[in-house]
C-alpha cells in the first residue's frame, strides 16, 4: 500500500499530527453521535463525526480527499449551525470556533497531501523508485 | 484545543453511561451503616424514629455557651418599642442589612454619580479575621453587609465576632468576641448582618441604651453595648440566650443563624437554618419571638402545634421536619407583622411523609402577627415543592404604584425567577397570579405532584424558557455533544418536572437560579426595582437507601457522617425516607462548565409603574473562569452565577459585586452600563451597602468569597469613596 511512505519534514509530520487529532476528534463525535441518536436527539454529531474520520484517516494516508473532506464537514457545520442558533454569537461559539481553528490546520497541510498525492500518482506507476523519490 | 479536553471528553463519550455516579464516588469508602436498611420501606411510622430519638440528649456544645433555660415572658413586663433607627435612618446611615426596616437597598446619598465613579478608590480595608486556618475545610462565605449608625460601622466576622469600626478609617473601636467554634459552622460560615435597637427602658446615656444585636452560628442571641461592645447584663443570660432550647435532639452545625433578625414592635423574631438534606426528622424550623429588652421567651409559631405558642416543656421539643426558614425576614411595624419566607420540609426531595399543615405554609411568605405569634396570612410560591425552591431572597416592602393611588406591598422574589406582588394586609396578589397545570402524579410511588403552581404573570420574569437539547454548550462540539446526551438522558418536561429514581431529571432553574438571598433593591422616588439573578439548572436523582448507603451519604447526626460527603447544597442522605438525593450542577463534570449556555447571571431592572424592563444585562466576566476552574483572564460579559444583592444610591448608580468575577461594579441606575468596576482581593459574594461620614460617602463590600462558588475567600472589609477634595 502506498501508505507506507516515510515522513520526512516537519510539514509531514506536522500533517499526521493533524490526521491523528482530526481521527480522534471524530471518533468520541461518532460515538456519541450513535448513542445521541439512539436517545432521540440530533442527527449532526454522528454524521460529522463519521465525515471527520473519515476525514483524519485520509489525511493520515496522505490524501488530500482527508482535507476535502473535513472541509466539507466545516462547511456543513456552518449551515447546520446556523439553522439551529441563526447569528447568536454565544450558540455559534461551541459550534463553529474550534472546528473553523482545525479548518485553518486543515487548510495548510493541502499543499503537503498534494505533494503526496503526486508522489502516489508516480509511484502508482513505478512504486520503489518513487518511494525512494519522496 | 488542549489535548486534556481531547482525552477527556473521549473518556467522557465513553464512560458517559457511569458518570453520574463517579460524582459521587468519592465518599463511597464510607460504610454503609448507621441510616435504616434497605431501600423500600414504606414511610410508615414505624420508620420514623429509626435515627436518634427527638428526645435523646443534644449533644455536648449544641447549647454552645451553656446558657440556662430562658424563661417565659410575662406580658406585663413589656414595654412599648421605641422608635427604631431603622424606621427612618439618617440620610448618612445604612442602619439595617437592608438599608431600612422596608429592606429597600436604597440610600439617597448622591455625591458619588456616574461622572465621577471612575475616581473612586480604596479608603481602607479592614480585616475581620475571620477565614479558614490551614488543615480546615472551606466552609467560608462571610455574605455580611456592615450597617452605619451616627459614628460607627457596626459589622461581624464570618464566625459572629461583632465590631465597631470608625467609619473613615476601619479602626476597631472593639470587639466582641462571640466564640463560635469550627464544629458549629454548618453548611457555610456567614454573618449576614448585625441588628441596631435601641432601648426603651435604658435611658440615653447609659450602657445598653444602644445596643446590637447578632443571631449565631450556634444558635445563640447576643446583644452588647453599641457603644463599648459590652454584654448587656439586663437580656438573657449576661447578654445571651440559646436558642437550641426545646429543639430537641441535635448536634452542633445541625441548626444555625446566618441572618439577621428583624425587630418588630419590640419583639426580636428569629428563623433558623436547618441543614438541609440530613434527614426527616431534622430539627425544627420553629419561628420564636424573644422580648428584645429582656430577652425572655414571647411566643412560637411551629407548624405541626400550631395552638401552642409556649416552649417545650421538659422531655418535649417542637415538632420536628418543619419547613425552615434561613432567610433575611422583613418586618412590618405598622401592621405588626413579620414577613417570613420558609423554605421546605425536611428532606427536601421528598414529600410523602409530610403533614397537610406543613404543605400548607412551605416555600411561602407566612406573615405572622408579632402579639401572638399566629400567622394572619400564607402566599405559596410552590405548592409541595420537592425542588429546594425555599425562599433565600429578604422581601423588599413597596408602596405599590396603582392607577388609584398606592398600596402597601411586598415584593416576594423566588429562586424561580418569579417575582410576587403582594398586598401587605391581606396577602393577596397586587399583580395577576395563574395557577398553571404542572406534571402530576410524578414517579416516585406514593408521592404525588400538585397538578397545578403558581405563575406570577404580571411580572417580568427573571430567566429563560424551558431547556431545549440545542441550548446545550461548551467549548467545542464534542462537550457540547456530551452535554445534549447527559441532556436527553435525564428526565426533563419544563420547570416542574418530578423527581426520579430510574434516571435523572433536570430541574430548572434549579435551586440556585433566580433570586437568592442577595435580594433585590427598590428606588421608591423612580419606581425602579434592580434584581440580580442566576440561570443555573441542576442535575438531580432520588437513589434508594441501599444505593445512598454505598454513597456513604448520611445524616450529620449519624456517627458514620462524612463532612465531605453531603452537604446541604450536594447529595444527601434524606434519611427516615425511602430515597437520598444526589444533585450535581447540570455541568460537564470533566471540564466544570455548565451545560446550558451563558448567561449563568444577569441583572434587570424593572418599572414598577409598567412593569416593564428597562434593562438587563449578564453580569459577571469570565476573567477569573473557565475550563477545569482556569481563570480566562477574558473581559468577556458572560454572566456569570452571582450570590449578594444589589444596592441602588440617590446618586443614579447601582452597585453589585455577587459575580464570581469577583469585582465589584458600579452601573448606570439610566443604562444599565457598567461605569466603573475594581477586583477585589476576594469573592464579593456579599450585597455592598453605602454611608456617608465627616461630608464623605463611602462604599462597602466584604469580598469573603464563597465556598460553594469556589470563589477566593479573604477576611477583607473594602471601603471606597471618591479622593479628598473631590466632593
Amino acid at each position: 500500500m502506498s501508505v507506507a511512505r516515510w515522513p520526512s519534514g516537519a510539514s509531514d509530520w506536522a500533517t499526521i499530527v493533524l490526521g491523528v487529532i482530526v481521527t480522534l476528534l471524530g471518533l468520541p463525535m461518532v460515538i456519541g453521535g450513535i448513542e445521541l441518536i439512539s436517545l432521540g436527539g440530533s442527527w449532526y454529531y454522528a454524521i460529522c463525526g463519521a465525515l471527520v474520520v473519515a476525514s483524519g484517516v485520509f489525511i493520515l494516508l496522505g490524501r488530500s480527499l482527508g482535507a476535502a473532506l473535513y472541509l466539507l464537514a466545516w462547511f456543513g457545520t456552518l449551515v447546520w449551525s446556523l439553522w439551529e442558533v441563526g447569528f447568536d454569537g454565544w450558540g455559534l461559539l461551541p459550534r463553529l470556533f474550534g472546528p473553523t481553528i482545525l479548518a485553518i490546520l486543515v487548510l495548510l497541510t493541502i499543499p503537503v497531501l498534494r505533494r503526496q498525492d503526486r508522489a502516489r500518482a508516480m509511484s502508482g506507476r513505478t512504486p520503489a523508485t518513487a518511494r525512494g523519490a519522496v | 484545543m488542549r489535548p486534556s479536553l481531547l482525552i477527556a471528553t473521549a473518556l467522557a463519550a465513553g464512560l458517559i453511561s457511569t458518570a453520574h455516579a463517579q460524582v459521587a464516588s468519592k465518599s463511597s469508602s464510607v460504610p454503609g451503616t448507621g441510616a435504616q436498611e434497605g431501600g423500600n420501606q414504606s414511610p410508615g411510622e414505624a420508620n420514623r424514629f429509626a435515627g436518634p430519638s427527638p428526645s435523646a440528649p443534644q449533644a455536648p456544645g449544641v447549647n454552645a455557651a451553656n446558657l440556662p433555660d430562658d424563661p417565659q415572658m410575662d406580658m406585663s413586663q413589656a414595654t412599648p418599642m421605641v422608635p427604631q433607627q431603622s424606621a427612618n435612618p439618617a440620610p448618612g446611615d445604612w442602619s439595617a442589612y437592608g438599608h431600612d426596616d422596608d429592606a429597600t437597598r436604597y440610600s439617597p446619598l448622591d455625591q458619588i454619580t456616574p461622572a465621577n465613579v471612575g475616581q473612586l478608590q480604596r479608603a481602607f480595608i479592614y480585616h475581620t479575621g475571620s477565614k479558614p486556618a490551614p488543615g480546615q475545610q472551606n466552609k467560608w462565605a462571610a455574605e455580611t453587609t456592615p450597617i452605619k449608625v451616627g459614628d460607627g460601622l457596626y459589622t461581624c466576622s464570618a464566625m459572629n465576632d461583632m465590631m465597631k469600626l470608625d467609619p473613615a478609617t476601619g479602626k476597631e473601636l472593639w470587639r466582641f468576641n462571640a466564640g463560635v467554634k469550627y464544629h458549629s459552622i454548618p453548611y457555610t460560615a456567614a454573618c449576614k448582618s448585625v441588628v441596631y435597637y435601641t432601648s426603651s427602658t435604658v435611658p440615653e446615656g447609659q450602657p445598653c441604651h444602644n445596643r446590637i444585636l447578632e443571631a449565631t452560628l450556634d444558635e445563640r442571641l447576643i446583644e452588647v453595648d453599641a457603644d463599648t461592645g459590652k454584654a448587656c447584663e439586663a437580656f438573657g443570660f449576661h447578654g445571651q440566650i440559646n436558642l437550641m432550647q426545646g429543639m430537641g435532639e441535635s448536634v452542633p452545625g445541625f441548626v444555625s443563624e446566618t441572618a439577621p433578625p428583624p425587630i418588630v414592635n419590640g419583639v426580636i423574631v428569629t428563623n433558623q437554618e436547618v441543614l438541609d438534606g440530613q434527614r426527616r426528622w431534622a430539627p425544627s424550623g420553629v419561628i420564636r419571638g424573644y422580648d428584645a429588652e429582656t430577652g425572655k421567651f414571647d411566643w412560637a409559631w411551629d407548624v405541626n402545634r400550631p395552638d401552642d405558642h409556649n416552649q417545650p416543656g421538659p422531655g418535649e421539643h417542637y415538632s420536628r421536619g418543619t419547613p425552615n426558614s434561613w432567610a433575611a425576614m422583613t418586618g412590618d411595624n405598622a401592621l405588626g407583622l413579620v414577613y417570613v419566607p420558609t423554605g421546605n420540609s425536611a428532606a427536601d426531595y421528598y414529600s410523602a411523609m409530610r403533614t397537610d399543615k406543613e404543605n400548607a405554609v412551605s416555600s411561602a411568605i407566612v406573615a405572622i402577627d408579632v402579639k401572638t405569634g399566629s400567622p394572619r396570612w400564607v402566599f405559596q410560591t410552590v405548592h409541595k415543592d420537592v425542588w429546594d425552591y425555599d425562599m433565600g431572597s429578604q422581601p423588599t416592602k413597596i408602596d405599590f404604584p396603582g392607577p388609584n393611588g398606592s398600596t402597601p406591598a411586598l415584593v416576594v422574589p423566588t429562586k424561580r425567577g418569579q417575582t410576587f406582588v403582594l398586598d401587605r394586609a391581606t396577602g393577596k396578589p397586587l399583580l395577576p397570579v395563574e395557577e398553571r397545570p404542572a406534571p402530576t402524579p410524578g414517579v416516585v410511588p406514593g408521592d404525588v405532584r400538585s397538578p397545578t403552581q403558581p405563575w406570577s404573570t404580571g411580572m417580568p420574569r427573571l430567566g429563560f424558557p424551558p431547556l431545549k437539547e440545542s441550548d446545550m454548550w461548551g467549548m467545542s462540539p464534542i462537550d457540547q455533544l456530551f452535554c445534549r446526551i447527559k441532556y436527553r438522558k435525564a428526565n426533563y418536561v419544563g420547570e416542574f418536572t418530578p423527581p426520579s429514581i430510574d434516571k435523572p431529571w433536570i430541574e430548572y432553574p434549579g435551586y440556585n437560579g433566580g433570586s437568592d438571598w442577595g435580594s433585590m433593591a427598590y428606588d421608591a422616588k423612580t419606581g425602579i426595582l434592580i434584581a440580580n439573578w442566576n440561570n443555573t439548572p441542576m442535575y438531580d436523582q432520588l437513589v434508594t437507601r441501599k444505593h445512598a448507603d454505598k454513597l456513604g451519604l448520611m445524616p450529620i447526626d449519624d456517627p458514620n457522617f462524612n463532612p465531605s460527603g453531603g452537604g446541604a447544597e450536594g447529595n444527601g442522605a434524606m434519611a427516615d425516607t425511602p430515597y437520598g438525593i444526589v444533585v450535581t450542577p447540570f455541568w460537564d463534570q470533566y471540564t466544570g462548565m455548565m451545560c446550558n449556555r451563558p448567561p449563568y447571571g444577569a441583572i434587570t431592572a424593572i418599572d414598577m409603574h409598567t412593569r416593564k424592563v428597562l434593562w438587563q444585562t449578564p453580569l459577571g466576566t469570565a476573567r477569573a473562569n473557565g475550563p477545569w476552574g482556569l481563570p480566562t483572564y477574558l473581559p468577556l460579559n458572560i454572566g456569570t452565577p452571582n450570590n449578594g444583592g444589589p444596592m441602588i444610591t440617590a446618586g443614579g448608580l447601582v452597585f453589585v459585586a455577587a459575580a464570581t468575577d469577583n469585582m465589584i461594579r458600579a452601573i448606570d441606575m439610566k443604562t444599565g452600563k457598567t461605569v466603573w468596576s475594581d477586583v477585589l482581593p476576594g469573592g464579593g459574594q456579599a450585597t455592598p451597602m453605602t454611608y456617608e461620614y465627616k461630608g464623605r460617602q463611602y462604599v462597602a463590600i466584604m469580598a469573603g468569597g464563597h465556598h460553594f462558588m469556589m470563589t477566593p475567600v479573604s477576611d477583607d472589609l473594602v471601603v471606597y469613596a471618591l479622593p479628598e477634595g473631590t466632593h
